[in-house]
């Protein structure tokens, strides 16, 4: 607000105006001149490549000499895509399970830990929070390793706990590969929302506990009418957050399935990526990114209006 | 009436008597529950560092060893030696650094500037900000590919840089924005009465006091690049210019190397990551969650 600025100027109401009137132009100007070169690097670097990358989605081109104009061919060929169509629903359940299960672990522990007589509250959150300072690449890695069917830990602690007889192929079996990358990805990002939830658990003042407890509410009443709405719009731009980088994920899937086996993983990300740099079809892969980004679009704004009509 | 209030004073001592209690014994589920998700969480990293450290052969032994029975460096040495990982190592930290500085410049201006003005079009700004962050990168990753390539910027570092400044620059404004926020705008005023013009009062003023948020906002970029896979595999194809997370990416693909030498890159290319981890860690989420909280 700049008229809070102002306010310690003037004195009398004619001069306020006017100092208010100048005051705000030239912090108009200081304020474009601050924000230029982030403005420059969204349009130049964010928007401009947008639209050209909508551009490419109709043309048939190679992107180095070939740019045939097919106008909306890719489109319609798209609408009738079965794979296409599978590679959503297939995002939109990895995005769905991965993203609560973060949740609930998310919210589980950070309601443990933020208590006061929680004991080696430090370790435990240092200890908690260690998987997100790992880089995507390497938890890829990693549980590649730990899923691996004959020499894997997974296989072996299974197998010593008389849980399963025969090894099981995680990730080379269509059935389990996307349960083993959901797994991985919840193992990964739970710790930041969980931090996010701490901080937000902590400004809930602690005497409205004490108040529900003298009305009679149980544990679970308590969190749903203290705990919940004290943690809500933390909690909810953090959802919203996580859905947008679980939807567009790749590196943790690449590197564990590569989208197979016979596609059973492949998310939309991959899709696109295989579709642009494997078969070279640079067309149909921009065709395919912007609906997406059309599905992202309406998807948010359908949460800002369901959000409107709530308040 | 007086009945009541004695009911009411009765359940608040219960409650206190029950809050007591609870101070003193912590519930043993939520312990345990706590127990497993660490166990969760350190099996897999213990079972990453184990593995670095064994011989080859070692791994194919049925059952997995649990403790290595032969200590080894050598997947470490054929890292560094087979894979040229100090070059990957190097070229990572030339773009990672150089796109968070300038992030860091461009994002901080422009955190500051919708924090403390009033101009034209900062609504819309604010809104775009956020609305990056909802583009699927995919998206831009064609485009970006024929743009460096027409401006010859393929397999150099200063394409991967202007890519990551992109990518960062939307969230990292946002950031700044919410920490500066939180700086009391009452400090502006007197700087402004003491004869400080506006760059005086952001560079002399609110900047010094939002150097916790620009150390969270930089460690933030800093991780986030170091992550970035994608694009990088895309935009440089040469083996001079591979970053960490494409090259240990390619061990994968070549089914001759063994996992204990991947499992050396992995620990490697966790390094700086797990600096932040033991050194910036409260500062680092003290800053993600300081604007957030707030609002």
């Amino acid at each position: 607000m700049p008229s809070q600025k102002n306010q310690a100027l003037p004195n009398s109401e004619t001069k306020a105006l006017k100092i208010r009137k100048k005051g705000s132009l030239t912090q108009d100007w200081v304020g474009n001149l601050f924000s230029f070169p982030a403005l420059f690097v969204m349009v130049a670097m964010v928007v401009y490549p947008l639209i050209y990358g909508i551009v490419i989605s109709f043309y048939n081109t190679n992107l180095i000499n070939r740019f045939e104009f097919v106008g909306l061919r890719y489109y319609g060929r798209l609408l009738t895509d079965m794979t296409f169509y599978k590679s959503i629903l297939l995002t939109v359940w990895f995005t769905v399970v991965t993203v609560a299960g973060r949740a609930v672990l998310a919210l589980l522990f950070s309601s443990i830990l933020v208590k006061d007589n929680m004991p080696c509250k430090k370790l435990f959150r240092s200890i908690l929070v260690l998987p997100w300072f790992f880089p995507d690449v390497v938890i890829g890695i990693v549980w590649k390793w730990l899923f691996n069917t004959n020499y894997g830990l997974f296989n072996f602690i299974l197998q010593s706990l008389h849980i399963i007889d025969q090894p099981i192929e995680w990730l080379s079996n269509p059935s389990t590969a996307m349960w083993a990358v959901i797994v991985a990805s919840i193992w990964k990002g739970f710790p930041f929302m969980m931090v996010m939830l701490m901080a937000a658990l902590q400004t809930v003042p602690k005497d409205l506990y004490e108040a529900a407890e003298l009305d009679g509410c149980n544990s679970f009443k308590q969190f749903q009418h203290v705990t919940f709405p004290g943690i809500m719009p933390v909690f909810s731009t953090t959802m919203m957050l996580e859905i947008m980088w679980c939807f567009k994920h790749f590196t943790m899937i690449w590197n564990l399935t590569k989208g197979g086996p016979v596609d059973a993983t492949r998310v939309v990300s991959i899709d696109i990526y295989k579709t642009g740099f494997e078969y070279m079809r640079f067309g149909e892969s921009s065709t395919r990114a912007v609906i997406v980004f059309v599905i992202i679009i309406a998807f948010t704004l359908l949460q800002k209006f369901l959000q409107r009509k709530k308040d | 009436m007086s009945a009541e209030a004695a009911k009411i004073e009765k359940k608040a001592e219960k409650s206190v008597v029950k809050h007591g209690k609870k101070v003193k014994r912590f519930p043993v589920v939520s312990l345990i529950i706590v127990i497993l998700g660490s166990i969760g969480v350190l099996v897999p990293v213990y079972w990453m560092v184990i593995t670095a450290f064994k011989p080859s052969t070692e791994l194919f032994s049925i059952p997995p060893t649990i403790w290595p029975k032969n200590f080894t460096l050598q997947g470490f040495k054929n890292v560094i030696h087979l894979y040229d990982f100090p070059t990957y190592f190097l070229n990572s930290m030339i773009v990672v650094c150089g796109s968070t500085i300038l992030t860091l410049v461009v994002s901080t201006l422009a955190g500051y500037a919708a924090s403390r003005y009033n101009f034209k079009g900062k609504g819309a700004f604010l809104g775009f900000v956020l609305v990056t962050q909802m583009f699927p990168s995919v998206i831009m990753l064609i485009p970006y590919f024929r743009i460096l390539r027409m401006y010859h910027l393929i397999n150099t570092y200063l394409g991967l840089i202007i890519v990551y400044i992109s990518f960062q620059t939307p969230l990292c404004t946002w950031l700044m924005y919410s920490y500066f926020k939180t700086i009391p705008k009452e400090l502006d005023q007197a700087a402004s009465i003491d004869g400080l013009n506006h760059w005086g009062i952001f560079w002399r003023i609110n900047l010094p006091l939002a150097v916790p948020g620009l150390a969270s906002t930089a460690i933030y970029s800093f991780i986030n690049s170091w992550n970035e896979f994608q694009f990088a595999l895309t935009l440089t194809s040469s083996e001079r210019m591979k970053t960490v997370a494409v090259g240990i990416g390619e061990m994968l693909d070549d089914t001759n190397v063994f996992y204990s030498d991947m499992m050396a890159a992995c620990i490697l290319a966790s390094i700086p990551l797990i600096i932040f981890f033991f050194f910036g860690q409260n500062l680092f989420f003290a800053g993600m969650t300081a604007g957030s909280v707030k609002e």
